[in-house]
């Protein structure tokens, strides 16, 4: 998953999340979890920051369950033949909610843990033509980024220290933010002229992000590997019945 | 040769040209002398830095008349990919320069922009990083860097774009000693290349050394063309040295026991014991990086820390015994510190909550012209220079009655006069209401003529020093 190119990548994973809004299917939903787990267990991502991140998720999950436990449509209500599952029964109606969340989240870290960020901009710029303006800007406010929670407790500090006590979201605090957010934004974009930049002028780029059929395999595979379990199921759900 | 010429230049920061920053100024600098611009605070040198680098009017102001010319062309009609061939700029901020991830790709960055092929790109970068003595930095995060060795990529950016000329401003602001005295150093050795340099600068200890004219400017006349030679000014600038005072033990108003303090993993702090007393005026001096801002950064609450700091006796860590206003402020940046929209309610603020007094305006009056800010008082505190948001900075905690002041680099980026001016207000003060305070400084010469207490901080602890052995 590593070495894919950003947007390819990003494609891959964003076909079938909006596919997977359309299914009511649990069992697709966990499938496409453990996938992806195993996908970003062999791209090395360390076990212990994924299951960190995945205990609000699960938590989430599990609050899902039971609302969708409880709250499921009554007998008696109207139902459409489309809808039959989500009225079937009430833990089916659970899993749903559940499970769509564990996919979600899965494909969310899968491309999330496995992209470098200068290379998913790179590959935009690249790939999609994303003006470079937008590229380097984007990355410029991202390291800024870090210094922005600094400030806000130096701010808050100062306002204690003259005596001006000060809540947390204090719309006082919030003016000397602004005004330095544009002395910021400012002050980076000139530096960032001074040193030649031009969102106008040709440019050379050191990193060339090479398309390989790999790449365009990629997301063809997981459209309609997505499409293929969804319609296996269906057919041993149909079976079952 | 390269020249930048001023020719009657004319620049405000408002439309209607009131308060001009620069008046019918003419001069030029020739890029085989290493030139130094100081003067006052809020003389303008900035702006006439920013003027020769075409990045005002482009950015802020209004030129109402003249031409700035480097070599015959008008820089600010150059395109930034042509410009920064010609002049390249290091700024105060080494914090807001850099749009990349780490020092290699931010060299990158500047190499792409000005469009050198790519099988180019990693010889001009080793070029550029063992020039600055950082090729060990090379895939370091640039947020991982001292304030030192961030200017330090800053400069190799620059040596890899290879201007003609490198205009500084203050380049030293937020640097240790050890690492300006090798910047300078650098900047030397590229000036031999010919590379024109051309400096603002309040402090002139760092450049004496290598500069070739040392030029004064003031707000009347433009930067005055006759020049000083580095050795007619030595001392003159700065502040002479003199008595030691005797002082006898007063109340224990801060205590530190055992304080730790870790950031990013590095022990900052290695349990500090210290008794700061009342009603005295104590130096803190350290390398930048040794841990001062980080020390009145915990006692100010910003950080978490091990052990106890205890004010008038009383635990901290408790919120209730921290009251507000007890220990005042005055932050190394300045612009941390304003709480108002202009100058007049910035120093008003104080007054108000210490006293009933109805004289508060003619208070603060006063107070604004003692430091000279009083023509600026419907100003934001913001649109001021970085010397005057400094002194405004100090003169508003003065306004404001604490017990404790603490005083981050109060008197950096200022002239000898207003040196003065800020220590003599803030020793005045202090002693007409028993104040203790706690300064932090590079300047040993300060710290010698003015403390009664020196601490140095090293390696995690702070040690006292007797006056005479500095």
């Amino acid at each position: 998953m590593n070495t894919l190119n950003p947007v390819f990548k990003l494609l891959g994973i964003l076909i079938p999340t909006f596919l997977l809004a359309a299914f009511h299917n649990p069992i697709l939903n966990i499938i496409v979890f453990v996938i992806c787990i195993i996908l970003m267990l062999l791209s090395k991502v360390s076990f212990k920051r994924l299951f960190l991140l995945m205990l609000p998720i699960l938590l989430v999950a599990v609050g899902m369950f039971f609302t969708g436990y409880h709250f499921q449509v009554q007998e008696g209500a109207p139902v459409n033949p489309d809808s039959l599952d989500l009225t079937n029964n009430a833990i089916w109606n659970g899993m749903i909610f559940s499970s769509r969340v564990l996919a979600y989240a899965g494909l969310g870290f899968l491309f999330v843990l496995t992209t470098n960020k200068m290379e998913l901009i790179r590959s935009f710029q690249q790939q999609l033509h994303l003006p470079p303006i937008f590229a380097y800007g984007l990355l410029a406010a991202w390291n800024i980024f870090p210094n922005i929670m600094e400030e806000y407790k130096k701010t808050r500090a100062a306002f204690r220290a003259r005596g001006v006590n000060t809540f947390a979201i204090s719309p006082a605090l919030l003016k000397p933010m602004l005004v330095k957010a544009v002395l910021w934004s400012e002050a980076l974009a000139i530096a960032m002229e001074s040193k030649g930049f031009n969102s106008n002028a040709k440019r050379t780029e050191y990193y060339v992000m090479k398309t390989t059929l790999k790449d365009l395999i990629f997301p063809v595979t997981t459209t309609i590997g997505l499409l293929f379990i969804q319609n296996l199921i269906l057919r041993h759900i149909n079976l079952i019945l | 040769m390269s020249k930048i010429e001023f020719k009657d230049v004319t620049f405000s920061y408002s439309q209607s040209g009131k308060n001009t920053i620069v008046n019918n100024m003419s001069c030029s600098f020739d890029s085989n002398m290493l030139t130094i611009v100081t003067g006052k605070s809020g003389c303008g040198k900035s702006t006439v830095l920013y003027l020769a680098a075409g990045i005002y009017p482009q950015y802020s102001g209004v030129l109402h008349s003249g031409t700035v010319l480097i070599d015959g062309k008008e820089s600010s009609t150059l395109s930034p990919e042509k410009r920064c061939s010609i002049v390249g700029m290091m700024f105060q901020n080494p914090d807001l320069q850099f749009c990349m991830d780490t020092v290699e790709n931010e060299i990158l960055f500047c190499l792409g922009n000005i469009g050198i092929p790519r099988e180019k790109m990693k010889e001009i970068i080793n070029y550029a990083l063992n020039f600055c003595d950082i090729a060990h930095l090379r895939n370091r995060r640039l947020q991982s860097l001292s304030g030192g060795e961030k200017q330090k990529a800053m400069l190799s950016c620059l040596i890899a774009l290879n201007p003609q000329w490198l205009l500084l401003d203050e380049p030293f602001a937020n640097v240790d000693e050890k690492s300006a005295k090798e910047l300078v150093q650098k900047i030397h050795k590229l000036h031999k290349k010919g590379v024109g340099i051309l400096v603002v600068d309040h402090r002139l200890d760092y450049w004496l050394q290598i500069a070739d004219e040392i030029r004064l400017m003031n707000r009347e006349n433009g930067i005055v063309q006759t020049n000083y030679i580095p050795e007619d000014i030595s001392d003159k600038m700065m502040i002479k040295i003199e008595n030691t005072k005797n002082i006898e033990k007063n109340e224990t108003i801060l205590q530190l026991n055992n304080l730790t303090v870790s950031r990013n993993e590095n022990t900052i702090l290695n349990k500090v014991n210290f008794e700061f007393e009342r009603n005295k005026i104590y130096f803190i001096i350290g390398e930048s990086g040794s841990g001062k801002s980080t020390l009145f950064g915990t006692i100010s609450g910003l950080y978490k820390y091990e052990g106890d700091i205890l004010l008038k006796g009383k635990n901290i860590k408790k919120r209730k015994n921290y009251k507000a206003g007890m220990i005042g402020f005055v932050t190394q940046s300045p612009q941390d510190q304003f709480v108002s929209n202009t100058v007049l309610e910035e120093i008003e603020l104080g007054l108000k909550i210490r006293s009933s007094n109805k004289d508060v305006q003619k208070e603060a009056e006063s107070i604004l012209r003692e430091i000279d800010l009083w023509k600026y008082r419907n100003f934001s505190p913001y649109m001021l220079s970085q010397g005057q948001q400094r002194r405004l900075g100090v003169a508003s905690l003065l306004a404001y009655d604490c017990e404790i002041l603490i005083c981050d680099e109060p008197t950096y980026a200022q002239d000898s006069d207003n040196t003065v001016s800020i220590m003599n207000a803030l020793i005045n003060k202090a002693k007409e209401r028993g104040m203790t305070l706690i300064i932090s400084t590079h300047d040993l010469k300060l710290a010698k003529y003015y403390a009664e207490v020196i601490i140095e901080l090293k390696e995690g602890k702070l040690y006292e020093y007797s006056k005479s052995s500095i």
